[in-house]
C-alpha cells in the first residue's frame, strides 16, 4: 500500500478522480457519460502527446517553450504541402520533419552551446512563430486535408477517434523507452545528477540533442492532429501550449529540476486540465471565473502531490 | 393466479406514478414564467461569440440576453477562453454537443474550419445559427449579420451627397483576407459607380492589422496622391483602425475638414473627431439587434417557425446632427448594465 502511495501518478489520478465526480455532481445531466468523455480525450490528445515529449525534456532537467509555435508551424507545413497536392503521406512527413530539425537545433544550441535551455527555447519560441507566420503569407491556409480529418472526427456514438490511439499509442511507446531502454536510463540519470551522469561515462551531450529532437518529433505528430482539428493551417494556433505542456508534466509529478516525472502522470495532468475546462462550460461559468479555477486547482494539486511526498 | 411478487410489482409502479404526478404538479408549479408550457421542457441555447472582452461582443451579448428573457429560454453565453483562438472555439463546440444543448448560436473565427463542428452539432440534434460572419456551406438554420455591402453603399451614398459633384476619392482598405471589410469596400465601390462624376483615384492600398500600420499607410497614400495640393477630395475607410489611422494623417497634414471622410465603426476618439467635424460621418453596425435576432432565428427554429436564410442586421449612418439623438446614442453606448447585470 505503501509503495502504491510513493508512485508518483497516484496524486494527479487522485485528483483526476475527485474533480471528475465534483461536476458529475455539479453537471449531472450532461457532464458524464461517454459521449463527453469522447469529447474530452479529444480535446486533450494534442496536448497530451505534445506533453509526452515535454516530459523527456524536464526529466532531462531541461524545459522546451517553443512547441505551441512548433505545433502552429507543423499545421502550416502540412496545409502549405497538401495544397501543392503533393498528398497526405509528404504533408505528414514533412509537418513532422520541420520540428524534428527545429528541436535537433534546440538540442544543439543548448548542449553544444552551452546556452540554457530556457533561453535557447524562448528564442526558437520567436523564431518559429515567424517562420510560420511567413509561410503562411500571414493567413489562415484552406487546404482539403484529404481524410485527414478523420483522425480526430468522432465515430459513431462514443467511439474513440484515431488520434486519440494514436495518443495512447505514443504513450505506451514513451513509457517503455523511458523505463525499459538504455536511452531512457541516461535521460533520468542526467536528470538527477549530470556531473555524475557525465563521470560514469554517459555521452551527455548526445543524449540532450537526441531528447530535444524527440521532443521535436512528438511535437511535429501534436501539430498534425491540430491540422486534423481544424482543417486549416493556422499560423497564430496553440500560443500558450507549452505552458499547458509544463503544467501537465507538474502537475503529473515532474519535477522542473528534472529527474522526476512519469508518462502516466503527465498523461493524467493533460486529462485534468481539460477536465476542468470542460466541467467549467458544463456549469456555466464565465471564462475569468474558469482561469481563476485552472490557476488554483493547478497549484492545490502540485500542493498536496508535494506534501504527500515529504 | 397471482403470487407474492406481481403484487408488490403492482404497488411499485402504483407509488412510482404516484411520485411522478406529485413531482411533476409541483414542478409546473414552480417559477418558469407564465408562458411556460406544460410537457415542453425549456429551451437551452449556447452562444459562442468570437471573444468576450470587446465591447462589440458585450453589446450582442446584452442584446441576447434581452430576446433570451422575451422569450423565456435559456442562454449561455461563452466565448473562446484565449480571445479569437480557432482551437478553442472548435473545443466549445464539441462540449456544447456534449452537453446535448437546444440549439447553438456561433460567430464563426474562421468561415471553413468551423463547418465539420457544426454539421456535427446538427447531426447530433442542436442547430446552428451563424452570426457576424459567413460560414462556407454547412449545416446552418439562419445567418443573421450586418449587410457589410450595403453598410458600404450607404457610406457612398453620403459621400455622394457631402460633393455634390465630382470629385476624387480614396478608398483604405483594412487587410487581405478579411472578408467582412472586403465586402465593405466592394459595396463602397459598387457604390461609387451609380453616381456619376466621383472619381476613384486610388482603391489598392491597405491599412494592415494595426492603427499603426493604417496610419503608416495613409500618409503615404494622403502624399501619392497630393492631397494638400487638392488631389483627393473624399475618403473612405472600412473599419476602426483603418479610419483612426487616417484621422491621425489627417490631421497630421493639416487637412481635416478639407477632404470629406466617411469612416466606419466606433470609439471614443472617432465620436469626438466627428463632433469637431474632423470626420464627416461613420458607419455603424447593430451588434445589440444582431444578439437579439440571431436569440429570435434560433428559438423560431426550435419552435417550428420558418426562418430566413438571411438576416440583415442593419447599419447606420453617424454624423455631427444626429449623434445625440437616443436612437444614435443607442448604438454607440448600449446600456449594456441593464442586461448583463455588470
Amino acid at each position: 500500500m505503501k509503495e502504491l502511495l510513493r508512485r508518483s501518478w497516484v496524486g494527479p489520478l487522485a485528483a483526476l478522480v475527485a474533480v471528475y465526480a465534483l461536476f458529475s455532481v455539479l453537471a449531472p445531466a450532461t457532464f458524464p457519460g461517454g459521449v463527453n468523455l469522447t469529447t474530452m480525450l479529444r480535446q486533450t490528445a494534442v496536448v497530451a502527446v505534445s506533453s509526452l515529449g515535454m516530459t523527456f525534456v524536464i526529466l532531462l532537467g531541461g524545459i522546451d517553450l517553443s512547441i505551441g509555435s512548433a505545433v502552429a508551424l507543423t499545421s502550416v507545413v502540412v496545409a502549405r504541402v497538401l495544397q501543392s497536392g503533393a498528398g497526405v503521406v509528404a504533408a505528414v512527413t514533412l509537418g513532422v520533419l520541420a520540428t524534428v530539425v527545429t528541436g535537433w537545433l534546440n538540442g544543439v544550441l543548448a548542449a553544444r552551446g552551452k546556452i540554457t535551455p530556457f533561453i535557447v527555447t524562448l528564442g526558437s519560441m520567436s523564431v518559429l512563430r515567424g517562420v510560420a507566420k511567413g509561410l503562411a503569407g500571414e493567413q489562415k491556409i484552406d487546404a482539403d486535408p484529404h481524410g485527414l480529418e478523420h483522425l480526430m472526427t468522432a465515430g459513431a456514438g462514443a467511439a474513440l477517434p484515431a488520434g486519440v490511439w494514436l495518443t495512447l499509442a505514443l504513450a505506451v511507446a514513451a513509457a517503455i523507452v523511458l523505463h525499459f531502454t538504455v536511452f531512457g536510463r541516461h535521460v533520468l540519470a542526467i536528470g538527477s545528477n549530470e556531473n555524475t551522469a557525465r563521470l560514469c561515462g554517459i555521452p551527455v551531450e548526445r543524449v540532450v540533442v537526441a531528447v530535444y529532437a524527440l521532443c521535436g518529433a512528438l511535437t511535429g505528430v501534436a501539430g498534425v492532429l491540430e491540422f486534423s482539428t481544424l482543417t486549416v493551417g493556422d499560423p497564430t494556433d496553440s500560443i500558450g501550449l507549452e505552458l499547458e505542456a509544463i503544467a501537465a508534466v507538474v502537475i503529473g509529478g515532474g519535477s522542473l529540476a528534472g529527474g522526476q516525472g512519469s508518462v502516466a502522470g503527465t498523461l493524467l495532468g493533460a486529462l485534468l486540465m481539460t477536465v476542468i475546462k470542460t466541467g467549467c462550460t458544463h456549469v456555466g461559468l464565465p471564462n475569468w471565473v474558469q482561469e481563476i479555477l485552472t490557476g488554483v486547482i493547478i497549484v492545490v494539486a502540485v500542493g498536496i502531490d508535494r506534501l504527500r511526498r515529504r | 393466479m397471482i403470487d407474492v411478487g406481481d403484487v408488490q410489482r403492482r404497488l411499485l409502479t402504483f407509488a412510482l406514478v404516484a411520485a411522478f404526478a406529485v413531482f411533476g404538479c409541483s414542478k409546473r408549479g414552480a417559477p418558469g414564467g407564465a408562458g411556460a408550457k406544460p410537457n415542453v421542457p425549456r429551451l437551452r441555447l449556447a452562444l459562442i461569440p468570437k471573444g468576450t472582452t470587446h465591447e462589440f461582443w458585450k453589446s450582442v451579448h446584452a442584446g441576447a440576453v434581452k430576446a433570451s428573457r422575451e422569450l423565456d429560454v435559456d442562454l449561455v453565453w461563452k466565448g473562446p477562453l484565449k480571445e479569437d483562438d480557432l482551437k478553442s472555439q472548435i473545443d466549445l463546440m464539441q462540449s456544447f454537443v456534449a452537453q446535448k444543448v437546444s440549439g447553438i448560436a456561433l460567430a464563426p473565427l474562421n468561415d471553413k474550419a468551423l463547418v465539420s463542428s457544426v454539421n456535427a452539432a446538427a447531426r447530433a440534434g442542436s442547430p446552428v445559427v451563424i452570426f457576424d460572419s459567413a460560414l462556407s456551406g454547412g449545416n446552418v438554420v439562419s445567418f443573421v449579420a450586418t449587410d457589410n455591402r450595403a453598410a458600404g453603399a450607404l457610406a457612398a451614398t453620403r459621400i455622394a451627397e457631402l460633393l455634390g459633384g465630382p470629385g476624387k476619392l480614396v478608398v483604405l482598405r483594412y487587410q487581405e483576407g478579411s472578408a467582412s471589410t472586403h465586402e465593405r469596400e466592394e459595396g463602397f465601390l459598387a457604390g461609387v459607380k451609380t453616381h456619376p462624376g466621383l472619381e476613384v483615384v486610388s482603391d489598392n492600398q491597405y491599412g494592415g492589422p494595426t492603427t499603426e500600420s493604417a496610419f503608416a499607410a495613409s500618409e503615404r497614400l494622403l502624399l501619392a496622391q497630393n492631397a494638400a495640393g487638392g488631389g483627393v477630395s473624399a475618403v473612405f475607410t472600412p473599419n476602426e483602425s483603418t479610419t483612426f489611422g487616417m484621422l491621425l494623417a489627417l490631421e497630421k497634414a493639416k487637412l481635416t475638414g478639407k477632404i470629406h471622410f466617411v469612416g466606419f465603426d466606433i470609439s471614443d476618439k472617432l465620436a469626438k473627431a466627428v463632433r469637431a467635424g474632423e470626420i464627416d460621418a461613420l458607419v455603424l453596425q447593430k451588434p445589440f439587434k444582431m444578439g437579439e435576432l440571431t436569440v429570435h432565428a434560433l428559438v423560431d427554429h426550435l419552435r417550428g417557425k420558418a426562418v430566413e436564410a438571411r438576416t440583415d442586421t442593419g447599419a447606420e449612418l453617424l454624423d455631427r446632427k444626429n449623434m445625440n439623438q437616443p436612437a444614435i446614442q443607442e448604438l454607440v453606448k448600449p446600456d449594456l448594465a441593464k442586461w448583463l447585470n455588470e
